[in-house]
């Protein structure tokens, strides 16, 4: 079973449990890197829950962590929504692409130079948070007229010229594989990926503008004032699709990898791909649904976005429909009857599947609170309140997450050779994420409606209601289940790296390197055309918006002074 | 393309779902008058005292209607000395408030509890919203946008009698 290769070659089984040497170290490092990335991140959260929960705090006014929240909430959201999620997603891209396919990646060597450069970026960050508390407490959206020093934007751009190059590499893989597969459809996996690519791209282009004309100038000093309004929007022409950045990848595993776990088979190729070009086409022009309440933005061109971002949820409709009869049909494969007999007979006890099926029920919740934030008059009253990191830690935090996790149980074994440590803990570690962020989701959600603020000490805000600060305790409970979760999923991750002994089971990946889709046209593939479209709605979407901030009656940089010690 | 008929059926349920929300949304901002903030105006965060914002606090117009004037600044709102700090703004009941805002320093939230009135206070731009207090009582405005070290404890209060 075991395809032994020489170091330099894939291996000759592309579902092959076992990595060559190779995949074991390119794929390896960005693995790990993006498991200690989380892991800095994610030991902050629950203190944070604990840190808004005045009952927490007047039995424990005390825990050191306590004095540095601001700082806490940055580290959090950098090191979980930024560095892991791009380290993951770059590492688990090329295994995908190359097992799928079976070449090699083109410019290979490369592909350590933009690792190299990430790991530089993330080792900048965390060198400026640790040694720069005070004035690198600028969140991770860090809106100008805040300005944190250099280092911590230096670290943000070369994460994001890491992935640049990263994407040139899969681009120019997938280039040579389709000169050599004229009339072939490529592996469903490979497409989606490429379409994620694209999407990222396209999205950084916007914040890096930001980090390079405004934000790095002003942090050495070169800018002595900025324009907050052109900031905060070219921040979330990548800050929205971020988010599809984030998840995509979990559709990877959903609809190509999934449905065989499952033992089932995925319902219509076709209707994914057309769901992924939506994707492609319409989750950049949406950012605006971001900044409803921004005075300096017409309401037109709000209204625009809104109408896109109503389209962009169809394809996860379409989603919701093709992977759920994947999952019906494995159901009634595995015996189970009746209208719902299906959905008890799924593989529960198999920590892979259950982690993505927990995650999927997250996602639903999440789903309809995202429908709410985007409905711009409901957006009025639970704006920039708890409720909106309820929202994305169902979201981001619960079905995105769960996903990679359960991703990392089969892949951590594939690049040390070993089992996992333990099956066992990694359920348990599933079944406590998904009751904790259920539970986070509910009580940050109704702390947030009954007017909690986010990125906010509440335990020590002075006018909160008695409902309010209720609902901020029952987050501290949700808190420390997950703090158990978090210590479960670790536990795992350095058992199976330096205390298991088992080699690899039998078993395999479920990747296909032939589609089987012989209905969906080749023009899907031509990707010409459809950054063209993308860029028409671009045009139309942003267009005015940026005509209108760069034809303000007074110079654009001019008046709004930057702000360096957001603590003092 | 050809598609099977249980896809059929997907896509045209899909598209009548999206047919529904458009349209919801399009009567929603034609009709019901749901009215999105559009910019007002722009201004010097640093000459604040050149504009209507040197004397922050509450104009009486004609009728039940009034204008609130406030500064928000790293850590508190400012409605002008006669308020008090952290300022306390008071209408009577069925008062309409047209609220102007602005920052002078970094970027605010502007909230106010039990009502929709919810703005990014962007310095260099005026934010402006209409509120109207139709139940009696004590309404928190919390500033809902990260601000820095004090942050949660930068709040104003409206009394509605
Ligand atoms: C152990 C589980 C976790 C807990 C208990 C937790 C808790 C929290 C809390 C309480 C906040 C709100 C801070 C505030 O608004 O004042 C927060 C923010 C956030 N969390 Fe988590 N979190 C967890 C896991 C994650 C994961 C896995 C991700 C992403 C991969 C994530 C991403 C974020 C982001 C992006 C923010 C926003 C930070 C900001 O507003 O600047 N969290 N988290
Ligand atoms: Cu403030
Ligand atoms: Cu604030």
């Amino acid at each position: 079973m075991a395809t032994i290769s020489l170091a330099h070659q894939l291996p000759t089984n592309p579902r092959s449990l076992t990595m060559v040497m190779r995949e074991r170290y390119l794929v390896g490092a960005h693995i790990i890197t993006a498991l200690i990335a989380l892991m800095f991140g994610i030991f902050m959260g629950p203190f944070q829950a604990f840190h808004r929960s005045p009952t927490f705090v007047r039995y424990f006014p005390s825990i050191p962590i306590f004095s540095y929240y601001y700082q806490a909430v940055t580290a959090h959201g950098v090191m979980n929504a930024l560095f892991f999620t791009t380290f993951f997603i770059i590492g688990f891209t090329y295994f995908v692409v190359e097992r799928s396919l079976q070449r090699k990646l083109r410019l290979g060597s490369l592909a350590w130079v933009a690792y190299v450069s990430m790991a530089v970026g993330l080792v900048m960050m965390l060198a400026t948070l640790l040694t720069e508390p005070q004035r690198s407490a600028v969140l991770y959206t860090f809106y100008p007229p805040m300005i944190a020093p250099a280092l911590f934007y230096f670290g943000l751009v070369l994460l994001a010229l890491g992935s640049w190059i990263a994407s040139a590499i899969v681009f120019l893989t997938y280039r040579d594989w389709r000169r050599e597969h004229p009339g072939e459809r490529v592996p469903l996996a490979v497409f989606i990926l490429i379409v994620n690519l694209i999407v990222w791209d396209v999205a950084t282009i916007g914040v890096a503008i930001e980090l390079v004309f405004m934000l790095i100038p002003a942090s050495l000093g070169i800018l002595q004032t900025v324009e907050p309004q052109l900031g905060r929007t070219l921040f979330w022409f990548f800050g929205h699709p971020l988010v599809y950045f984030w998840l995509l990848p979990a559709y990877v595993s959903w609809y190509t990898m999934l449905p065989r776990q499952a033992g089932g088979k995925l319902f219509s190729e076709p209707l994914a791909r057309v769901a992924f070009l939506m994707f492609l086409l319409f989750s950049v022009p949406v950012g605006l649904h971001h900044q409803f309440s921004d005075p300096g933005v017409s309401a037109s061109s709000k209204g625009v976005h809104t109408l896109l971002t109503l389209i962009v949820s169809v394809p996860s409709f379409m989603t919701a429909f093709n992977v759920g009869a994947a999952l019906e049909n494995a159901g009634r494969n595995n015996g189970g009857k009746g209208l719902l007999g299906w959905v008890w007979k799924q593989r529960w006890g198999d920590p892979i599947v259950a982690l993505q099926l927990f995650g999927m029920l997250t996602f639903i919740a999440g789903g309809f609170s995202g429908l709410i934030n985007a409905s711009s008059q409901l957006n009025a009253t639970i704006h920039n309140t708890s409720w909106v990191p309820a929202h994305f830690h169902q979201t981001l935090g619960g079905a995105v997450t769960l996903t990679y996790i359960s991703i990392v149980y089969w892949m951590l074994p594939a690049i040390r050779g070993r089992q996992l440590f333990s099956k066992k803990l990694a359920l348990w570690q599933g079944i406590t994420w998904f009751v904790g962020m259920t539970l986070f989701g509910l009580s940050m959600g109704e702390a947030g409606l009954a007017g909690a603020p986010r990125r906010a000490v509440t335990s020590a805000a002075p006018y909160l209601s008695e409902r309010a600060l209720f609902w901020l305790d029952v987050t501290a409970i949700s808190g420390l289940i997950l703090l158990i979760s978090s210590i479960l999923l670790y536990v795992n991750i350095v058992g199976t790296l330096f205390f298991s002994r088992r080699p690899v089971e039998a078993g395999e990946i479920p990747i296909t390197t032939r589609s089987g889709d012989t209905r969906s046209p080749l023009w899907f593939e031509r990707w010409g055309i459809w950054l063209g479209v993308l860029g028409l709605l671009l045009l139309m979407a942003y267009g005015p918006v940026f005509v209108e901030m760069l034809t303000y009656e007074w110079n654009i940089l001019r008046y709004v002074p930057v702000i360096n010690t957001p603590m003092r | 393309m050809e598609l099977n008929k249980l896809e059929r059926y997907w896509l045209t349920a899909v598209g009548m779902m999206l047919g529904a929300f458009v349209a919801a949304t399009i009567v929603a901002l034609l009709f019901f008058g749901i009215r999105l903030p559009s910019p007002v105006d722009r201004i010097d965060p640093q000459r604040l005292e050149e504009t209507v914002f040197a004397n922050p606090g509450i104009r009486q117009l004609a009728g039940n209607r009034y204008e609130a004037y406030v500064v928000a600044k790293s850590w508190a709102f400012e409605a002008g000395p006669d308020l008090g700090t952290p300022p306390v703004l008071r209408f009577p009941r069925g008062a309409e408030v047209t609220f102007y805002v602005t920052s002078k320093d970094v970027m605010h939230g502007f909230q106010i509890e039990g009502h929709t009135a919810n703005l990014e206070l962007v310095p260099g731009q005026i934010a402006k919203t209409t509120v109207r207090f139709n139940r009696s009582g004590e309404y928190a405005i919390i500033c809902n946008h990260y601000c820095g070290a004090g942050h949660s404890v930068m709040y104003a209060t409206i009394r509605v009698e």
